[in-house]
């Protein structure tokens, strides 16, 4: 393993040209895919704090039995995709309607009866906070003899549902490009770079190397360049997203979990690119 | 030590490089192997390190035969060989002694034996002194020395060289093929491939195997053997 990694490290270091660009191609598709995915998960965030402003509101006729009401309350709360249903009653309507009015809140004072409906509010879980579901809840809600009126934004939430489409098909699209971009400049750097070293592999066969030394002694150095390239791509995605954040709020920048996995997904596509391109030199005898 | 039974052997299924060839090297034999451009000697030599598997016929290097020896026997059977080329294939990112050390390195040697191995068969080439020396920074005389030292280092039973003077003018190639001389009286055969023939001269009481078009025509010692230079 010594040995191994002493080859490795020469390679490495005198091999300087080659080196440098599978580095850079990896770092480079790295950062590519790392700001891509940055920019997917603050969409996704955008989409979750719009989502959770999705809330169904059933108002409710002054005259309605406590009784059933009660009862209906219990009967949707069990509906699916449902999160909670939450009663709001006359008096506490009118306080939050005060609160928000604010100062102008006086104008509320000299009321004799309280014109503020009781309602429903009701919550979806998550996975369920689209048109779809949420009409499904709205329409169950409107059916009540009781229910005046169902209000869930329906605009609004119709936009949240096109944007959710675009965001994922757009994500998919371009993830699965970037990524392929990312595997042939990668694996082209790596054929290069064992393609300059031809005369080290002749020479190695010549003097009685096994296949697996010749294959262990690439794959370190395969692994050590592709590491290097993801500490580049993650040091950068950093810079990036701490630019952004101090920028622009609220953004959700990756954990430090995350940068650990740029590190390994380098390495790895690293290891797994010397392995494809030596297979063909070790397969001639 | 080397045997080659009725071999022939190609590149592709349809075509033969060499068709019919038998012969044997003893223990310390000192042997060349001539024949014009394109006759079939570096396939030959192929055979014997086993870049390249007979088509029909059997080559047989110390234990190992050509149809019986797994592919991933075949790095042990070169360790048993030291091989020298033309261009000397030298490593241009290490230093002289680094480029003979790394054949003791891929066999999993100790440092301190490397070492040792690596001192002892530059002394006795000439080349003390030279080990910090990059092969750019030595003549191609001396390029070709460290890659005997290479091939040497492992201490095969025999040395093979494909046209190691063809880089050289022929002063150097002559005091190469003296080295060679030398190192096979200490007891390590030596198999020379060349179409130089002004090697040759002065040497009628060396063996010498002659391929023409693929065919081993000659194979002996008596000197009378004189083929027309055609190249
Ligand atoms: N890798 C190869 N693939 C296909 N054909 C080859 C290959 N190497 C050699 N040949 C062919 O095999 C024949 C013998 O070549 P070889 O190299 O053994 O000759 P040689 O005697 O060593 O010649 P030279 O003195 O020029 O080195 C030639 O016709 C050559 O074209
Ligand atoms: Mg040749």
């Amino acid at each position: 393993m010594l040995r191994t990694s002493k080859e490795a490290i020469l390679g490495f270091t005198r091999a300087k040209a080659m080196s440098f660009f599978a580095i850079l191609a990896t770092a480079f598709s790295l950062l590519v895919l790392g700001l891509f995915s940055l920019a997917l998960l603050n969409l996704n965030a955008l989409i979750r704090y719009l989502e959770n402003k999705v809330e169904i509101m059933a108002y409710l006729r002054d005259n309605a039995d406590p009784g059933l009401v009660g009862l209906a309350l219990e009967d949707l709360s069990k509906l699916e995709g449902v999160h909670q249903v939450r009663y709001m009653s006359k008096q506490k309507a009118l306080e939050n309607f005060r609160a928000d009015l604010g100062p102008d809140s006086d104008l509320l004072q000299d009321l004799e009866t309280n014109p503020v409906p009781a309602s429903f509010n009701i919550t979806m879980k998550p996975g369920y906070r689209d048109t779809l579901h949420v009409k499904r809840i709205a329409d169950e809600a409107q059916a009540l003899t009781f229910v005046e009126e169902v209000d869930y934004g329906r605009e609004w939430l119709r936009w949240i549902d096109i944007f959710k489409h675009v965001v994922s098909v757009v994500g998919a699209t371009a993830g699965a490009l970037l990524g392929l971009v990312g595997i042939i400049l990668i694996s082209s750097a790596i054929k290069i770079a064992v393609f300059s070293r031809q005369k080290e592999i002749f020479v190695m066969k010549i003097v009685g190397a096994t296949n697996s030394f010749i294959r262990r002694s690439f794959l370190l150095e395969g692994f050590l360049k592709g590491a290097i390239g993801g500490l580049l791509a993650a040091g950068m995605i950093y810079t990036v997203s701490e630019i952004f954040s101090y920028k622009i709020r609220p953004v959700v920048a990756f954990s430090d979990r995350y940068y650990l996995y740029i590190l390994l997904a380098g390495a790895l596509m690293g290891l797994v690119g010397s392995w494809i391109s030596l297979g063909r030199y070790l397969r001639r005898i | 030590m080397i045997e080659f039974h009725n071999v022939s052997a190609g590149y592709s299924r349809n075509s033969r490089v060499l068709e019919g060839i038998s012969f044997h090297i003893d223990k310390s034999e000192f042997v060349f192997l001539t024949g014009p451009s394109g006759s079939g000697k570096s396939t030959l030599l192929k055979l014997i390190f086993h870049e390249l598997i007979p088509q029909t016929g059997e080559v047989t290097v110390a234990d190992f035969s050509s149809n019986k020896i797994k592919r991933r026997k075949i790095p042990y059977l070169r360790r048993k060989l030291g091989i020298v080329f033309q261009d000397f294939a030298l490593l241009e990112n290490r230093t002289a002694a680094e480029n003979v050390a790394f054949a003791l390195e891929v066999t999993n040697a100790s440092r301190s034996f490397i070492r040792m191995r690596v001192a002892r068969v530059f002394t006795q080439l000439g080349l003390a002194g030279k080990e910090k020396c990059f092969p750019q920074e030595l003549s191609a005389g001396e390029q070709q020395r460290v890659a005997i030292a290479r091939a040497l280092v492992g201490e095969p039973f025999i040395l093979i060289a494909d046209e190691p003077t063809g880089n050289l003018d022929p002063a150097i190639s002559m005091d190469i093929l003296r080295l060679m001389i030398e190192i096979n009286t200490l007891g390590t055969a030596v198999l020379l491939a060349t179409h130089d023939y002004s090697l040759l001269k002065g040497k009628d009481d060396f063996r010498r195997l002659h391929l023409s078009a693929g065919r081993l025509v000659y194979d002996g010692s008596n000197g009378n053997f004189a083929p027309v230079p055609e190249d």
